[in-house]
């Protein structure tokens, strides 16, 4: 039985996506399932810092050399910042999903609404358990 | 239900697996990344029993040859091979092939996984007319590359012989723990590199090639030899500019539009799709094979569309990440007039324009890499 890292304090997707709320902003990445499953990750497309995104609609996408996975925003808002360092360090994102290798943080435009829409740790750890590998 | 090769509990003990042709095989052990490295490091070793394997003797095996595909088999030693292809009337490739003379009266044809079926039935249709003998092995020999710097040296430990006279593409007989087999100076990676086929071990019986596996790796470990999977076998052939039929070339495409006139002998009077190719080579292909270097981060795809200047001149055949250029890499075709080393174009990669280059093959340094390699 595979044993995916699903830290408490944070929401998810059912994309595999993670929100940490931060104050006034909310940081982004992909979990580690999602990494797990990716493997290698050697390339993540990055959005530019101040475009807007709405709900579900694709920020970007993190590649293995086999692969591409679009991440897909689970809140909308505006991008404020992106993790440069995973330009010369994709392999970040296999190392620390949960850490360094976060992927944005994102000005929200409607957290309180959309933070219902996303899954607690408990039930994506329960939705991890319908994946079939 | 998928076929097995004859390594297949190894590989469902220590791969990840996949379906590849209708074959259950690992697309990875440790990982695509690692394993590219060991092989232009050091050394690694790949199962491709799923690839076509076919042995032609008899008193037309090489007029035969000489007819259905395109390089000169009749200039052959024993001993010695080459790269070559098939082609319909029309010229369109039916399947890229090693053709090497074993002995002086046998021929050991490789063929593609995916076109087993499709060259054993275009062989038997135009062996007709010949005196030939076309015996298929593909289900009790098994084939394994161990590919790379140290591969040689490694098989001289194992079989006692030194194999470094051997030309590229030749090959010959040779014996692993008593064990008949032969060995090719071949591979699908651009380093120095064997293959080894071992001879009377069916998926059924498999004992001989798993000796054989397992004595390589044993003989291969004080070189760190890896075993590779598909992934990083799709990456290093990328890498040295080498097609992979079904997404570079196909019975749509010449080996002269596929930048491979070099295996295209027109010294020889008649074979397949002759005509259609003396034609082409003297008037020049309209379109041409190229190698795209991308020249900001970004991975070109297959299938993503080339453009000059918003124009779409084609479409990419094959596309990947190169960890040895750390660089996204690509093939594709575009017209000739686009088709000069330098030439500036962009792939669409999903909605980005990614900046790429024409380069020639291979894509890494030949310095630094490769079975040409000067450095160390």
């Amino acid at each position: 039985m595979n044993d995916y890292e699903v830290p408490e304090e944070l929401y998810y997707t059912k994309e595999h996506e993670w929100v940490k709320v931060e104050g006034k902003v909310c940081r982004i990445g992909v979990t580690d399932y999602a990494q797990r499953s990716l493997h290698e990750i050697v390339f993540v497309d990055l959005p530019k810092v101040g475009a807007k995104v709405n709900q579900s609609q694709s920020l970007g996408s993190v590649e293995s050399v086999k692969a591409v996975a679009d991440v897909f925003a689970p809140i909308s808002g505006e991008v404020q910042e992106t993790n440069v360092k995973l330009a010369d360090a994709p392999e970040l994102v296999n190392q620390q999903p949960y850490g360094d290798g976060w992927i944005v943080v994102i000005k929200p435009f409607n957290l309180e609404a959309e933070l219902k829409d996303l899954l607690d740790a408990r039930a994506y750890a329960d939705f991890l358990k319908t994946q079939v590998k | 239900m998928p076929l097995r090769t004859q390594l297949h509990g190894f590989h469902v003990k220590n791969g990840q697996m996949v379906d590849f042709a209708g074959f259950e095989l690992p697309i990875w052990y440790k990982g695509i990344v690692p394993e590219c490295k060991a092989v232009r490091d050091s050394v690694g070793i790949f199962d491709v029993s799923h690839m076509g394997r076919c042995l032609i003797s008899g008193k037309d095996a090489s007029t035969f040859l000489d007819y259905i595909t395109t390089n000169d088999v009749s200039a052959l030693e024993a001993g010695r091979g080459h790269y070559s292809v098939m082609c319909n009337e029309n010229g369109g490739i039916i399947d890229d092939i090693v053709v090497c003379r074993i002995t002086e009266s046998q021929y050991l044809m490789v063929f593609n996984a995916g076109n087993r079926e499709k060259d054993i039935v275009w062989q038997n249709k135009n062996a007709k007319r010949f005196d030939v003998e076309i015996r298929h092995v593909s289900d009790e020999v098994s084939m394994f590359a161990v590919q790379g710097p140290n591969a040689g040296a490694i098989l001289k430990e194992i079989c006692g012989e030194d194999l470094s006279q051997i030309h590229r593409f030749g090959g010959k007989q040779i014996h692993v723990d008593k064990i008949d087999a032969i060995v090719t100076r071949t591979g699908y990676t651009g380093e120095d590199g064997f293959e080894i086929f071992t001879m009377d071990s069916s998926i059924e019986q498999p004992s001989k090639a798993v000796t054989v596996w397992n004595t390589i790796l044993d003989g291969g470990s004080k070189h760190g030899i890896q075993p590779c999977g598909l992934g990083a076998r799709d990456v290093l052939r990328l890498e040295a500019g080498m097609c992979l039929y079904g997404n570079d070339i196909d019975e749509s495409v010449t080996p002269i539009q596929a930048r491979l006139s070099f295996v295209v002998k027109l010294t020889k009077a008649q074979f397949l799709g002759r005509d259609v190719l003396a034609k082409e080579k003297a008037e020049g292909a309209k379109k041409a094979r190229v190698g795209l270097k991308a020249l900001e981060p970004g991975i070109p795809r297959e299938k993503c569309e080339i453009l000059k200047n918003s124009e779409v001149i084609g479409n990419v055949t094959s596309g990947t990440f190169s960890p040895t250029i750390n660089r996204g890499i690509a093939m594709g075709y575009v017209p000739k007039e686009y088709s000069k080393t330098g030439e500036n174009l962009t792939i669409r990669v999903r909605n980005r324009n990614l900046r790429v280059e024409v380069t020639g093959f291979p894509f890494y340094d030949t310095s630094r890499y490769g079975w040409q390699r000067t450095q160390k």
